[in-house]
């Protein structure tokens, strides 16, 4: 589904990248971890061709990304951290809105946006202002939108962050979700519980390399009973491991 | 996709309060206060000096000599119930009447005594009219000396006619006869030209919001183009700025004469007007879509773009009229983009002119935006990868 091979990123004198592979198959949770600053954002936003690289090859559905950067954006979504829609727009406005500049139009509007606001159970708050909502509101509207084109596959960055218990649950339901209806995620979180709770294959970044990525399963089980993702993430990052 | 974009911005814009007032409230309020205050400025027959005369002759040619002065509008003669300043004292001295076509005076035939504070320019217009007042005066002497040379049954023409206000018919360019520029036909122009640049705000709130806020990012990530993007910058604008000429002319026409002010006027090219209003609209756009590019918050954009806004107007002559400028700051207004359209307004309003005369300022606010536009989509183009 995505092929990175030997992608390299350099701003200036800094090297975000550095020769990263990758391979995540159709259908699976991938969690990307890795501390602030590692190059996640970075490798997530080359992925959904907001910023250009020059060394590498990057294909994606099959396609290099390159080529066929509009194709892949077409076929997939990108849901960020911050809350990527208008405050001063309602919550109706915006899906309208979002879904509009993707080309959704006729019956097929309407049957997206009713999707996207039942998944997210925004329907008592659509005619609400977005900076209206709670934090928890914000985040599924946040969420909605990326569901609008039904991607093949998405992004989250960081979906939990600053949310509470319940409603993180909840995400990470509608996320266990999105997998159930063959989707591809790639999730990024400093949570090491959520990744190991939905995510099927782990992939650590540390200074713009892959220092591990494995199956969810054997990473735990390669280890005795006692290690968790975060002792693993935390000697890899800390320079205690080089690889898992 | 372009529509969702213009639906999007006008629902922001109209539901921006501080951003319509800065719209439409300020340039109104200007537009009334500028035309009240510059009211008289425009007045011809307002009264510019107040003068006293002392009459030591007490003759018949220093009776008519007061009778003359009287008869313009631009001077006030003190009575003692007036309040206001004496700007000028005229003192006519004995015997001023047989004085008057002797070439072997000892005395000057007028003493005058002005005021420190009046202006250089002031003093040479009443000296020309003094003097045209002295030369009438003379040739009444003349005229009755020759007319005793005549036999009765021929009349000798009255000469000092150039006193009287038929003598010389006054004709502003293209504007009807007994028609003349007003306040109101300068204060219109200038703040629709200032009003129509305060789209700033608006523009730089949105669009930086955007960028912050990943909006512009997710919207990238959703295959919009960087031409339906400015476009649904530009065209939303452009509207913006079309109803705010329509309305502040509105103003000018309607609400100025209810507060006593003149009404304005409308020139005689509605295609010129709309073809001036359009390109500086451009103008104001191609300036704001350029500084909220390049400003890194809110706060920088409405700052630098009122601060410039402020020097264009000062510069382009919005806040002082060029006419009071010196002729190298009136030269030196012609860099303000804001120069170009008030003289493009001016020259519907206030010259009566149409089309052919507004190109030269269309082409320029035009050239002037488009370049801004495309420096700005390079820019962004540089920085977001759509």
């Amino acid at each position: 589904m995505i092929s990175i091979t030997n992608l390299s990123k350099r701003y200036k004198a800094h090297t975000a990248l550095d020769h990263v592979s990758l391979e995540v198959q159709q259908g699976i949770i991938l969690g990307l971890l890795g501390p602030n600053g590692a190059g996640k954002t970075t490798l997530i936003s080359i992925l959904n061709g907001l910023i250009p690289y020059r060394d590498g090859d990057v294909s994606i559905f099959g396609l290099p990304l390159k080529e066929n950067q509009k194709e892949i954006r077409r076929r997939s979504s990108f849901i960020p951290q911050a809350f990527a829609f208008y405050d001063n727009l309602t919550v109706l406005e915006n899906l309208r809105f979002f879904a509009g500049i993707q080309r959704i139009t006729g019956n097929t509007l309407q049957n997206t946006i009713d999707s996207a606001v039942s998944t997210n159970r925004l329907q008592t708050m659509l005619d609400r202002r977005a900076h209206s909502l709670s934090g928890g509101q914000k985040q599924r509207l946040n969420i909605a939108i990326g569901l609008l084109n039904d991607p093949e596959i998405i992004y989250f960055d960081e979906p939990t962050a600053g949310i509470d218990p319940e409603l993180r649950n909840n995400i990470l339901q509608s996320i266990l979700s999105f997998k159930a209806a063959g989707k591809t995620i790639i999730y990024t979180s400093h949570y090491m519980q959520e990744i190991e709770q939905i995510c099927d294959e782990a992939a650590i970044i540390h200074q713009g390399k892959i220092v591990c990525h494995k199956p969810l399963t054997d990473l735990l089980q390669q280890n005795d009973s006692q290690t968790t993702l975060e002792s693993i993430y935390l000697s890899l990052t800390s320079g205690q491991d080089e690889q898992c | 996709m372009l529509t969702q974009m213009l639906r999007k911005e006008f629902i922001l814009i109209l539901r921006d309060k501080h951003s319509l007032a800065a719209l439409f409230i300020m340039p109104f309020l200007f537009i009334l206060i500028m035309s009240m205050a510059l009211k008289d400025t425009f007045n011809n027959e307002r009264a510019l000096l107040n003068y006293e005369i002392i009459d030591l002759d007490k003759s018949l040619a220093s009776r008519t000599l007061q009778d003359f002065m009287l008869t313009s509008s631009f001077l006030h003669k003190q009575t003692e119930e007036s309040n206001s300043k004496t700007h000028l004292t005229i003192s006519i001295p004995k015997g001023f009447s047989t004085s008057l076509l002797r070439k072997d005076r000892k005395e000057p035939l007028l003493q005058l005594e002005v005021a420190p504070d009046v202006k250089q320019e002031m003093v040479l217009i009443f000296q020309a009219k003094l003097t045209a007042d002295i030369m009438a005066l003379r040739l009444m002497q003349i005229q009755k000396k020759i007319a005793l040379l005549l036999p009765a049954s021929q009349t000798f023409p009255d000469l000092t006619d150039f006193q009287s206000k038929d003598f010389l018919q006054i004709d502003y360019k293209g504007m009807k006869t007994n028609e003349q520029p007003t306040s109101t036909q300068q204060s219109v122009p200038s703040w629709i030209v200032f009003g129509m640049f305060f789209v700033i705000i608006p523009m730089s709130t949105i669009f930086i919001g955007e960028r912050k806020q990943n909006t512009l990012m997710r919207m990238a990530s959703m295959n919009i183009s960087v031409p339906v993007l400015f476009a649904g910058k530009v065209i939303p604008y452009i509207l913006i700025n079309q109803f705010q000429v329509v309305l502040m002319i509105a103003a000018g026409v309607f609400v100025v004469p209810l507060l006593g002010g003149d009404a304005l006027t409308l020139g005689h090219s509605l295609s010129g007007l709309v073809l001036v209003s359009l390109a500086l609209s451009i103008a104001a756009i191609g300036t704001s879509v350029l500084i909220a590019t390049l400003a890194g918050t809110v706060e920088q954009a409405t700052t630098i773009g009122g601060l410039l806004n402020i020097l264009f107007g000062a510069i382009g002559g919005v806040m002082v009229p060029k006419m009071y400028m010196p002729q190298a700051m009136q030269t030196f207004s012609n860099v303000s983009p804001m120069s170009w359209g008030l003289e493009g307004f001016l020259d519907i309003f206030l010259r009566g002119y149409g089309v052919t005369e507004v190109i030269p300022e269309t082409l320029a606010l035009c050239g002037f935006g488009i370049s801004l536009l495309l420096v700005a989509a390079l820019i962004f183009s540089k920085r977001v990868n759509i």
